[in-house]
């Protein structure tokens, strides 16, 4: 479905990605792990094209897509949702056309159409009555929810999350990561996750992949992730359990 | 002398960054033209916002060409012509200057800030996830929309100034608003408006490309919108007194050809 062919991504003088292989799955929910600054981010932009590798290939589907263009790329965009580390919201717009906006970019959808899809992708997220709000009236937690949603209303194929639970208390960071499973499993979708929280990826991911310094460290079910003798993984089932 | 080139070069980078994401504003107006709601609303936004300031600005402008000039004036028993000179010096330069600047810090320190934030938050890239083109969506209207108010907005002020250095005409000189206003047109010749509304114009789109670029390419979090404000003003005001030179300049030479003299 995805696959990193040796992908390369610098920032100046600073090699960020260095020569990442990997193949995701169709339909698994692959957690991406890291300690900070070591390209988790960089990786899930580089599929959406908001960054460009400066070697290697990505291939979705079949197609290789380092190189295109932004208009050949907007195809792309729309097989792959992307929920970012911040709510992303626009702060303009209410609830209703936050989630709408997509949908009235990628689509010809009828008023009515778009009207239903947004509360359909409101309901998935469990957020009633909050869509003549504006994201500034509405918790973090709520404005999360509500990114997601806007991801969500595009029916992708392909779901990344940027550090989905940052900045969230406990009980929501559950709620979210509960919400990401059944997203996954009801629409059916491929889903990539970085995030810092092992005990999370343990619990709902299908495979984890471990990156160090730009490169991948680790590979596998939650199962062999657990019994790995990577130190840096060794050190993330540490911080679990305790 | 390295430092010395090293900053001509970081001049030269700034301008040349500058006329990139100018030609790139350009090219989106003329091949992917946005929706004219959202100028109407920039417009609408940037003139209520700056409406009373440019006003209270531009009436004040005038005052103080206005005190300037008569002091020269009454040595001379010409206060007569104290309305034509006022407001031919404010029009041609001080007007649209101060105006400019006044409009740098108040338009211009916003909508980098606002853009900023829309970078650091990443705002922007999910704009580019959702289908849409950042350009077009929120860069272009907001170019368009600055560019029409500040320019009725450094018009008000002009117009402003005129009511400012009759109050004071009248209050220090005791010029009467009606002889102030008489002698305006015989001072006030067709290349003095001209050159004051070029210079409107040009540096209202001075203005909108340096802080859209500015918010745009904003990088470093909450610093970063920060130090994208604080060089939005600094740039601005700095390509402003360029271009009021380069279009004084290019103004006389023009002048020169046409008029021969």
């Amino acid at each position: 479905m995805i696959q990193f062919k040796n992908l390369v991504k610098r920032f100046g003088e600073r090699t960020v990605l260095r020569g990442i292989s990997l193949d995701v799955r169709q339909g698994e929910i692959l957690f991406i792990l890291g300690t900070s600054g070591t390209g988790k981010s960089v990786l899930l932009k580089n599929i959406v094209g908001l960054l460009r590798p400066d070697e290697g290939e990505i291939w979705i589907d079949g197609q290789e897509v380092s190189k295109l263009t932004e208009e050949q790329y907007l195809p792309i965009r729309k097989k792959c949702g992307m929920v970012f580390q911040h709510p992303a919201l626009f702060d303009s717009l209410t609830i209703y056309e936050n989630v709408a906006f997509g949908l009235r970019r990628h689509y010809q959808f009828s008023e009515i159409e778009i009207s239903s899809k947004v509360k359909k992708a409101l309901g998935l997220v469990h957020l009633q009555g909050v869509e003549n709000k504006r994201p500034g009236q509405i918790s973090y937690g709520m404005q999360k929810r509500v990114s997601l949603a806007r991801t969500v209303a595009l029916e992708p194929e392909i779901l990344l999350f940027d550090e989905p639970t940052t900045g969230l208390d406990p009980i929501t960071t559950n709620a979210v990561n509960q919400l990401i499973q059944d997203l996954s499993h009801t629409l059916k979708t491929t889903s990539l996750v970085v995030s810092h929280d092992m005990q999370c990826a343990l619990s709902i991911a299908d495979r984890i992949v471990v990156l160090d310094q730009g490169k991948v460290v680790a590979l596998g079910t939650p199962k062999e992730i657990k019994n790995s003798a990577v130190p840096l993984v060794k050190d993330f089932m540490a911080e679990v359990q305790l | 002398m390295t430092r010395a080139i090293q900053g001509f070069i970081k001049v030269c980078d700034e301008v040349g960054n500058a006329f990139l994401f100018f030609t790139e504003i350009i090219k989106t107006l003329l091949f992917r033209p946005c929706r004219k709601s959202l100028v109407l609303e920039q417009i609408w936004h940037v003139t209520v916002e700056s409406f009373a300031t440019t006003a209270m600005a531009g009436f004040f402008v005038g005052a103080i060409m206005a005190v300037q000039f008569t002091m020269q004036m009454k040595e001379f028993g010409a206060l007569g012509y104290l309305g034509g000179l006022a407001t031919s010096g404010t029009f041609r330069e001080v007007g649209p200057l101060l105006i400019a600047f006044m409009l740098s810090g108040k338009i211009g320190a916003f909508t980098s800030a606002e853009l900023g934030t829309m970078r650091v938050t990443e705002q922007i890239d999910a704009i580019r996830c959702l289908g849409a083109n950042p350009m077009q969506e929120i860069i272009l209207p907001r170019f368009l929309g600055i560019i029409i108010s500040s320019f009725f907005l450094l018009f008000l002020g002009l117009v402003m100034s005129v009511f400012g250095g009759m109050f004071l005409g009248y209050f220090l000189a005791g010029v009467n608003p009606e002889e102030y206003v008489r002698h305006i047109p015989t001072i006030i010749t067709g290349p003095s408006i001209a050159t004051g509304l070029v210079k409107c114009f040009t540096f209202a789109v001075v203005l909108a490309t340096i802080c859209t670029q500015k918010g745009f390419y904003t990088v470093g979090g909450a610093k970063g919108v920060g130090r994208a404000v604080v060089s939005t003003a600094v740039t601005t005001m700095i390509a402003i007194v360029v271009m009021d030179w380069l279009t004084s300049f290019l103004g006389e030479v023009l002048l020169h050809m046409v008029t021969g003299s």
